[in-house]
């Protein structure tokens, strides 16, 4: 991955499926923005124009374990130089929700060669930090049983032939990315979050681990066009309500 | 035979022992006069009896489309549209070559990694990057390169297609002369194409001569690869082992036809996208 000095900073988070970690950057997001910072939130496997694709192999079952890997690779690849590159060089705060370790956990347990993994994704830019949201399996099971009516095929880890019954598989196939995150925690020092923990308190950690590398950080200027309107007697009747609140 | 052997490690799922097909790639930049070879060499070689599948780039079911799309809108970094091309190459691999090998049949590929190392090479791209990154590619038991100067290309462009966008790298030169551009653009790219040449050992034919000359050469290179190749009725030896090779090919939309033993085995186009048509006793169909 590339070290590279850049005005901006880069968080991500990472965890198996029901770890809550969406929930925790979420949070993470809001305060961030509500502390007027500029914010880029981006998500894996989002790009719009390799996400046909994905989506194209997805419903045909077309994927497999490399074409998989090097489809996601390609997502991966539009984002970090469409979105989180100009962001980063921006000066502002990039939020990721998963990053290349998700790449590395799933696609090794799906047999890829964790070598070339590594060198697939070099082109990464290094994270300023890296959260792994750590929870038990089967709380995290029982968490994504609640939420979710019906697992997906390759979601399931169905291609992988674990099990034939989608929920017996999904559990397999978490179990086994879980077991490739510790490794990965080693490897990169991911900051390692107890996910058992309650909402609150994890956010009040995260934001503990964040404050110091926002010292540098440009904040947006707030509240101008605001001043504007008021001082003027207006109300904004035809303003966008995102420029009504940023600009 | 082709030792299942691989430029970097062998993928997941892949097996280890060698396939009785052949893998044949040929290599230029766009108007040598590569896809009228691959046509000519395709037809030689089924009148000569043997099984033949043609295969090429954004040719894939999977990613085909998909590129073709990044392409007419020139958004793609070339970091994306690498890997969409990995992607593509890929699953042209898995799915259409290793069959076709499997199978018996000696497959044409038009280009491979290589004329993709080139590009990206002359663009900045890290070669070690993305030689790494086709690590997964099968070594092709000969890849023949069309070898060609700057000076017999032009007047080709001009009687063909014209200066294409790509082709004149005006993707990354400056400035709005298409033709200074072309020239530039395909010095670098032959100049990369020499490079693999000697890297990889390619089989060099000279380009500038005669069609006829060129694919008498071409016919020699391919003749020695062929060679040995028992040239049983393939159809029957597919025929004999469903889940080789007709299984493969019927669960990706082709099908035997008419159930005769000299039916072609064609590719039907699904969702009107072109697939590769492979064909035996000369009922090719090209798209």
């Amino acid at each position: 991955m590339r070290d590279l000095e850049l005005p901006g900073k880069l968080f991500i988070v990472e965890g198996i499926d029901g770890s809550g970690k969406s929930t925790q950057l979420d949070l993470l997001h809001k305060w961030l923005v509500s502390q007027g910072y500029l914010v880029v939130a981006t998500e894996w496997n989002s790009a719009s124009i390799v996400k046909q694709t994905t989506r194209r192999g997805k419903k045909r079952r077309l994927l497999t374990p490399m074409s998989f890997s090097l489809i996601h690779s390609a997502d991966f690849a539009s984002r970090i130089y469409q979105q989180i590159l100009p962001a980063l060089r921006g000066g502002a705060i990039v939020l990721a929700d998963r990053y290349v370790y998700t790449a590395f956990a799933r696609d090794a347990v799906r047999g890829v060669d964790r070598e070339w993994l590594r060198e697939l994704y070099s082109f990464a830019v290094q994270p300023s930090l890296a959260f792994y949201f750590d929870v038990p399996l089967a709380e995290a099971i029982t968490r994504i049983r609640g939420g979710r009516s019906q697992l997906k095929y390759y979601e399931a880890g169905l291609d992988l032939g674990l099990a034939s019954d989608p929920e017996v598989s999904f559990a397999r196939f978490q179990g086994l990315i879980r077991q490739e995150y510790e490794q990965l925690v080693e490897e990169f020092g991911l900051i390692r979050m107890d996910a058992t923990q309650t909402l609150i308190r994890q956010q009040r950690l995260m934001r503990e681990i964040v404050r110091p590398h926002l010292n540098d950080i440009v904040k947006v200027s707030t509240g101008e066009v605001r001043e504007a309107l008021s001082s003027a007697d207006l109300l904004g009747r035809y303003l966008e309500p995102a420029s009504r609140v940023t600009l | 035979m082709t030792e299942m052997n691989f430029f970097g490690h062998r993928p997941p799922g892949i097996e280890t022992d060698a396939l009785p097909g052949r893998l044949i790639v040929i290599e230029a930049t766009d108007a040598a006069g590569r896809s009228t070879h691959v046509g000519l060499l395709k037809e030689w070689l089924e009148d000569e009896g043997y099984a033949v599948m043609d295969t090429g780039l954004r040719r894939s079911d999977l990613a085909g489309p998909g590129i073709q799309q990044a392409k007419e809108g020139h958004i793609l970094d070339p970091i994306t549209l690498n890997l969409f091309y990995a992607t593509d190459l890929w699953d042209r691999i898995e799915r259409r070559i290793l069959p076709g090998l499997r199978a018996g049949m000696v497959v044409i590929a038009d280009r491979y990694m290589f004329s993709l190392l080139a590009r990206a090479a002359v663009r900045g791209v890290s070669q070690r990057w993305l030689e790494d990154v086709y690590g997964f590619a099968l070594i092709p038991d000969r890849v023949i390169y069309l070898d060609i100067d700057v000076e017999h290309l032009v007047p080709r462009v001009l009687a063909t297609q014209g200066f294409d966008y790509w082709e004149s790298g005006q993707d990354f030169l400056r400035g709005h002369d298409m033709f200074q551009n072309f020239v530039t653009y395909q010095r670098l790219l032959l100049a990369e194409f020499r490079r693999l040449a000697d890297r990889y050992g390619f089989a060099v034919v000279d380009a500038r001569g005669s069609a006829g000359d060129i694919f008498r050469a071409l016919k020699e290179e391919v003749g020695q690869v062929v060679r040995g190749m028992p040239l049983d009725d393939p159809v029957t030896e597919v025929a004999l082992e469903p889940d080789l090779a007709i299984g493969a090919f019927a669960s990706d939309g082709l099908g035997v036809e008419n159930g005769d033993a000299i039916a072609g085995v064609h590719g039907d186009a699904v969702d009107g996208q072109a697939s590769e048509r492979s064909a035996l006793g000369g009922s090719s169909q090209r798209r």
